[in-house]
């Protein structure tokens, strides 16, 4: 008996040891596991969805990103323009604190728009801001934007991430060690490569954003983690390491039956995963060749074969959530799925069963696009044409899908199931305008028909000129929408954390979270 | 002995500048542009502006000119910064570099501490069913992936039993990473110490030792054992080099936060900097090492000492 109760008390430190050895994280912490982390604090000096995701737990935007992914008030209450399109005054809410105390106000705003323009290091999104000349602080609650030319998404741009507002009394070590914003949350520290820790910042006011809580998070303190490998992702989450993670696709289905975890998936991510073409030599010079592709193409089966209900198929050049969207729409111009319409193109082109067309398929590693690419060369098989498939980073893929752009020799031709996310059609923009982001399909009438979605002011008028792009993109099958969303869209998520949501393009939202026992 | 350091130190140092130059080639070689990367499926900018980016970046310019102003920072303590993010190299790497040493370390003497014993056991006992059965398992842990093994421990231990994190960087998650390097490691060094043991208790000078009457544990302990290390501490130079190198799929798998994951992830980024910087730290480390190692060498070899 006496040796009994001194194995369990043994047995209990030991336990006791271990657990306080293993927590990083306090009780009050949510922790959230990435594949990968931030490039960098500092909102000018990156891109990456990773990187954005922190950015909106810890900035402000002028603006802020509704259900349905459209620009709201935020920061900015409201804003005016001039007819022209050219000036925008934006007025602040009053009472707003950045991290170290001060106000957050138009100098705020200023000092980041400056940056973002400066002649040393400007940001490497200032394309996207717009032609913006000038940012002038009428009053600390008042500042004008005046633009060179018109660029109506510079508005939906002031609501995504990309826009978020730098206090100015950032100094050293800012976008390395410091980041002094006014989200809500505050950082405390950043391990490059490992792990970010934020507190809750007890100050902050919610006027836009999509969060049932107005104000402080409910949860003390976020540890955004790196987990690379799926399984061990998987593992932490069922020890309950980790809160919220990106699971094994494989897996999806064991834990929905199992309902061990819940799954979350992201909706109107503004992802879009499409067949692209080298249209410059043949046979995808041919526009018969590329409709031969997207009629044999069963995108809705594909995706439900490897995802399951993850993902759905896409109609539009840019995906759901992004303006100007309209599945029905676009489903009238859509090269749909008829594989004898694509046999009788083939003929025309003088291909048969015998005589396939030729063409190589390059895809990017990861998320079972790999699976998903060889369904699709099974569809194509089907009615003429073998595609080979070739697997490759997405550096690589980049590089390549350019090569095959500016290679016009040769009868072999070469597609790519491509994947872009932006929160607004002005991506067309950057893919399609002469010379193109990959040298790819150009054409006067296009380019006319994209610069006038920059310019027009009218929401009516531009949605209607960007579904006219649209229209040309599917009807010349230069663009072929397959399916969203595409990539780190799906959450497992503890029982305990209760009020897990995504907001549109794929931010997260944790003000809501709270830790049940 | 100060020769023979100074001859080493001087081959390091060539060494480490031919990789320089190697590895700056050979990552333009690598299709794919970073700016390009870090603008693909996320950004409306055109190419034009792509292209400014580059130029601010100093990736417009000829390749040796790249490689000239890689050289002169380097001259003045400074990698320069990450394409992405435009983070301090030097930050990035020194943040992770004691992770990846700490890992290499562990593992080395995890399997040194195992595969040695097992290998020495082996031998004295050869041809036996001890011998046999050891091997056997030898040949099992040198054929064993890292990422199998690492995910069963890791279902195991940490899954299963709760005993261990599943990931991060602390202190008890050493253990798991640690093991999974160092077991499939200490096969090949039991291996390698076994066939070394074998070799040694077949010379002459053995022979006259027993011969002399010696006791048997004074023999393979003065004699067998000092004499059997030196392949094994060759071969330690060698693995830790490897080591470093092999800890890329287990710092995956666990999420240790060392340089070797670091590299991969800017390998796919086509983060120049930071892959310049990890091949001259790599490099460094490594002909430490194999320099260490020399000289461990000298000290157990009194021939060599004396070259």
């Amino acid at each position: 008996m006496k040796l009994r109760r001194n194995s369990l008390r043994r047995l209990a430190g030991a336990a006791g040891i271990v657990a306080g050895l293993t927590s990083s994280a306090a009780a009050g912490d949510i922790v959230w596991a990435r594949y990968g982390d931030i490039d960098s604090l500092d909102p000018h000096r990156a891109t990456s969805t990773l990187s954005l995701q922190v950015w909106s737990l810890l900035y402000d935007t002028l603006l802020a990103t509704d259900a349905d992914g459209l620009p709201v008030p935020h920061f900015a209450k409201s804003w005016t323009s001039n007819e022209e399109g050219t000036e925008y005054t934006f007025s602040l809410q009053d009472g707003v604190m950045c991290h170290d105390g001060t106000p957050l106000d138009a100098n705020d705003v200023k000092y980041t728009i400056d940056a973002a323009f400066s002649e040393e290091t400007p940001s490497v999104t200032k394309g996207s801001w717009g032609p913006i000349t000038s940012a002038e602080v009428i009053d600390p609650l008042t500042i004008k934007l005046t633009l060179e030319k018109p660029f109506v998404a510079m508005i939906p741009f002031l609501a995504d991430s990309f826009s978020s507002i730098i206090c100015d009394s950032n100094g050293d070590g800012f976008g390395t060690t410091t980041a002094i914003g006014s989200g809500p949350w505050k950082l405390v520290s950043w391990t490059k490569g490992d792990k970010i820790v934020l507190e809750k910042n007890p100050d902050y006011k919610n006027f836009g954003k999509l969060a049932e809580n107005p104000g402080a998070p409910h949860e003390d303190g976020l540890i955004i983690t790196v987990v690379p490998e799926p399984q061990a992702r998987l593992a932490a989450l069922k020890t309950g390491e980790v809160h919220i993670a990106e699971p094994p696709f494989d897996d999806v289905p064991s834990i929905k039956d199992s309902g061990e975890l819940d799954i979350i998936v992201a909706e109107n991510t503004g992802q879009n995963v499409f067949w692209e073409f080298a249209v410059h030599r043949p046979p995808f010079n041919d526009k018969r060749a590329r409709l031969a592709v997207a009629h044999a193409t069963d995108a809705a089966a594909a995706i439900s074969l490897i995802y399951g209900d993850l993902s759905v198929q896409e109609n539009c050049p840019v995906s759901r959530g992004v303006f100007g969207n309209d599945q029905d729409f676009c489903a009238q111009y859509r090269p749909g799925y008829d594989p004898e319409k694509s046999k009788a193109l083939l003929a025309e082109l003088g291909y048969s069963m015998d005589k396939p067309l030729e063409t190589a398929l390059l895809v990017w590693t990861g998320g079972n696009r790999q699976k998903l690419g060889e369904v699709f060369q099974a569809q194509l098989a089907e009615v003429g044409i073998k595609a080979s498939i070739e697997i490759m980073d997405i550096g690589s893929l980049n590089a390549r899908v350019r090569q095959e752009n500016e290679t016009t020799t040769g009868t072999t031709g070469s597609m790519d199931m491509m994947t872009w996310s932006w929160y607004d059609p002005d991506i067309l923009y950057a893919l399609w305008h002469t010379p193109g982001a990959y040298r790819g399909y150009t054409s006067p009438e296009l380019d006319a028909m994209l610069d006038e979605t920059r310019v027009l002011t009218d929401p009516d008028a531009r949605k209607a000129k960007v579904q006219e792009v649209f229209k040309y993109l599917l009807e010349n099958a230069i663009h072929v929408p397959l399916y969203t969303p595409g990539w780190e869209w799906v959450f497992a998520v503890r029982p305990e954390v209760d009020g897990f949501f995504v907001a549109p393009f794929v931010y997260p939202n944790f003000s809501d979270v709270k830790l049940g026992g | 002995m100060w020769r023979f350091l100074g001859t080493r130190i001087a081959m390091g140092a060539l060494t480490i500048w031919i990789t320089t130059i190697l590895v700056t080639l050979l990552i333009h070689a690598v299709p794919g542009d970073p700016v390009q990367i870090m603008y693909a499926q996320s950004q409306g900018t055109t190419p034009e502006q792509i292209e400014e980016v580059r130029r601010s970046l100093g990736l417009d310019r000829p390749i040796p000119v790249q490689y000239a102003m890689f050289i002169e920072r380097l001259l003045h303590g400074d990698l320069g910064n990450t394409i992405r993010g435009g983070q301090p190299v030097l930050d990035v790497i020194m943040q992770r570099l004691p992770n990846t040493l700490i890992l290499a370390c562990a593992a080395m003497f995890i399997a040194v501490l195992i595969g040695v014993p097992i290998g020495f056991l082996a031998a004295y006992r050869e041809g036996s069913v001890v011998d046999i059965s050891l091997m056997v398992l030898a040949i099992a842990g040198i054929s064993m992936p890292h990422f199998w093994l690492g995910l069963m421990l890791l279902f195991f231990f940490a899954l299963e039993l709760g005993w261990l994190p599943v990931s991060g960087s602390g202190p008890l998650n050493l253990i798991l990473p640690a093991l999974t390097l160092g077991l499939s490691n200490a096969a090949i060094f039991a291996r390698l110490t076994r066939s070394s043991m074998i070799d040694v208790m077949s010379q002459d000078y053995v022979q006259t030792a027993f011969a002399k009457g010696l006791p048997k544990a004074l023999v393979l302990r003065r004699h067998v054992l000092r004499a059997g290390l030196l392949p094994v501490v060759t071969m330690m130079g060698l693995q830790f080099a490897f080591m470093m190198g092999g800890a890329i799929v287990v710092e995956n798998i666990f999420s240790w936060n060392g340089v070797g994951r670091m590299a991969v992830e800017a390998i796919f980024q086509r983060d120049y900097p930071i892959i310049q910087g990890f091949i001259l730290t790599f490099s460094v480390v490594v002909v430490t090492v194999a320099i260490a190692i020399d000289a461990l060498y000298a000290v157990l070899d009194p021939r060599i000492r004396r070259a």
